[in-house]
């Protein structure tokens, strides 16, 4: 049989290894790949195993050997079973070695997502596959899989690919996805699910941004915005290319993750689980990047052209507008339109900007149609960044570990809003007071032995101007109203030493409501100030 | 962020605290008083640095106050109006000699 082939050509040798390789044969595979190479340590060999079924430990020493003779050796079309075996005795540690792909066929699948990168297809009930639009997309495909493990593994629920393939000219990853439904086809299909998809959708999103990545793990986002700013100097105004810069460079480095393509395709429903998937986008950075791109994935895209939406998403234009409102409200924590209308602008600010450079350098300027395009929005950015001083924004609510230690943060986080409509000293002093009650009472009591989560909510109007601050947490049900109030009439003798508290609440705030509702305790604090 | 300063001579105390007299602070000052209060007839609080009082606080400057019954007598000083405010609204300002 001949098992053994050896081409060199320049400083290159390939040799061709077929069928098995074990303790019958390897001292003849070995003497005839030496006698071709052996001395010639200037070549860089390649070992391909297209054909090789098996191997066995004294196969595995002869490669050490040529590995010894060349160190420049790398292992080429491995099949499944022959990797398993080099990967389990650390020789894929040792050396480049490089799998066989299996081949798979996108004819008539279905496509249930599609990103920047690549477009996913469901291949069988269980498994789907995303080919990558660049041919050449290894490192593409590597770099997911370690970005997507790293998500997993701080707790974001996503799939990772256990299988890359060949699909036509480009490579592709399989991923396990049982009859999963994007959130897209929900919204087309199912639109009296409306609301839960925008809770679901907040909820992820929040968990996202609440991720810390250790550091140097994911790209900076921020660092690629002030480049699309840098970019932007040559084609706007001297002024307004100058604020651009100015603005996202303002933006502080955060190491939250954001996912960077985050809009309803890339959510998955399986089960009843909700998954992330299409993770090579995923950065770290201020949410306000990734508010941008949700802004330009619902509307900014498809603003001067509704279909295009219909075609990406599956849903309308109105569909997706009233998506993104709802769920840029609910991220929030706030019903207030002036507030929400701003973060919307500042997301559009970095929002144009992309949408600008991606079509200039698509040629956009070349065309009629392209060149309105980009001229409308680069009226738009100019006229935002006329009237806007940052691009930074704060959420109304905050959510939390209640434990002790937080409670600054707390109440840091409240005396922001209040000092936002200029709150007195005095004023805020007992909303604060107010508030440390029930947040300790929730640190201490809600989850007792064990820690939970507490969400605080703060809302402010005026006309006339109010204070609504909401505590949520998911603990035993308990209603702090109920308490019977001290007589503050006692002398100090007489007095208990506790259950103060409570009884402050109430008499600072005007308004103190408790509900409990689907396994929450709510509380609702609210004060007029005059 | 809570500090607190001790001076004394002879048998009167004063303790001045500086920042915040919340949860997270408040069995800070417990603990300092524990130990400093014996012997002591004279207990001056200055609050004059005080930003901030909630209910944990109220709750050892109350035992301050029934340990001080029994052996001397306690006051408060440079109550701020807003620490004032907190004190009016549990009758503090009346069990406690504000000055």
């Amino acid at each position: 049989m001949n098992d053994v082939n050896v081409k060199i050509s320049g400083n290159l040798a390939t040799v061709s290894l077929c069928g098995r390789i074990d303790s019958n044969n390897a001292h003849d595979v070995e003497t005839k790949i030496m006698s071709a190479i052996e001395g010639k340590t200037y070549l860089s060999v390649v070992l391909d195993l297209d054909k090789l079924e098996y191997i066995s430990s004294a196969g595995l020493r002869v490669i050490l050997r040529i590995k010894k003779n060349n160190s420049d050796l790398k292992l080429i079309n491995v099949c499944t079973e022959v990797y398993d075996i080099l990967e389990m005795t650390g020789f894929t540690e040792m050396m480049p070695v490089e799998k066989a792909y299996r081949v798979v066929s996108v004819d008539g699948c279905e496509e249930i997502g599609r990103g920047a990168n690549g477009t996913i297809y469901r291949i069988d009930k269980d498994n789907v596959v995303k080919v990558y639009n660049n041919a050449d997309a290894l490192a593409d495909i590597q770099h997911e899989r370690e970005v997507a493990k790293l998500a997993l593994i701080l707790g974001i629920p996503t799939a990772i690919s256990y299988d890359v393939v060949r699909v036509g000219e480009s490579y592709g990853s399989v991923f396990e996805l049982l009859d999963a439904k994007s959130f897209s086809k929900i919204l087309s299909c199912e639109p009296e699910k409306f609301d839960w998809c925008v809770k679901e959708y907040v909820a992820m999103l929040k968990k996202i941004h609440s991720t810390l990545v250790p550091a140097g793990k994911l790209p900076d986002m921020r660092e690629t915005v002030v480049s699309w700013a840098r970019f932007m100097l040559d084609y706007l105004p001297k002024e307004s290319g100058e604020k651009l810069l100015a603005l996202v460079e303002a933006v502080p480095h955060d190491d939250h993750m954001i996912h960077g393509d985050y809009h309803t395709k890339n959510l998955e429903l399986q089960n009843d689980e909700v998954l992330l998937i299409d993770m090579d986008t995923l950065a770290v950075g201020h949410p306000i990047f990734e508010l941008a791109s949700m802004y330009n994935a619902f509307i900014g895209y498809s603003e001067s052209d509704h279909e295009i939406i219909k075609k990406f998403q599956g849903f309308d234009f109105e569909t997706g507008s009233a998506f993104w409102r709802a769920s840029l409200a609910a991220y929030l924590g706030t019903k207030d339109e002036r507030k929400i209308r701003a973060v919307e602008d500042k997301a559009r600010v970095i929002g144009y900007t992309r949408m600008i450079r991606r079509s200039i350098r698509r040629g956009g300027l070349e065309t009629e149609k392209g060149k309105a395009e980009i001229e409308l929005w680069k009226n738009e950015l100019i006229e935002l960044l006329s009237r806007t001083d940052t691009l930074l924004f704060s959420r109304n609510e905050l959510e939390i570990e209640a434990t002790n230690e937080n409670l600054p943060m707390v109440l840091e986080f409240i005396e922001e809003h209040l000092d936002e409509i200029g709150c007195s000293p005095r004023i805020k002093m007992q909303i604060s007071v107010a508030a440390e009650e029930i947040y300790v009472n929730i640190a201490h009591y809600a989850y007792n032995p064990d820690v939970g989560k507490a969400t605080v909510r703060v809302e402010v109007t005026d006309k006339p101007l109010t204070v609504t601050i909401t505590f949520i947490d998911n603990g035993k049900p308990f209603d702090p109203t109920k308490k019977v109030d001290p007589d503050v009439t006692l002398s100090a003798d007489e007095r208990d030493i506790g259950g103060l508290g409570i009884f402050m609440t109430k008499k600072i705030m005007d308004d103190v409501k408790y509900e409990y509702v689907d396994g929450s305790n709510i509380l609702t604090l609210k004060k007029d100030i005059k | 962020m809570l500090n607190i300063s001790q001076s004394k001579s002879d048998t009167a105390l004063t303790v001045a605290l500086e920042g915040r007299l919340d949860t997270t602070t408040a069995p800070q000052l417990e603990s300092e008083l524990k130990g400093a209060l014996d012997g002591v007839t004279d207990l001056t609080l200055d609050l004059t640095a005080l930003e901030y009082v909630s209910s944990a606080g109220l709750r050892v400057i109350l035992s301050a106050q029934k340990i001080m019954n029994a052996q001397g007598k306690m006051k408060l000083t440079g109550v701020s109006e807003a620490v004032m405010e907190i004190f009016e609204v549990t009758g503090f300002a009346d069990i406690l000699t504000i000055e």
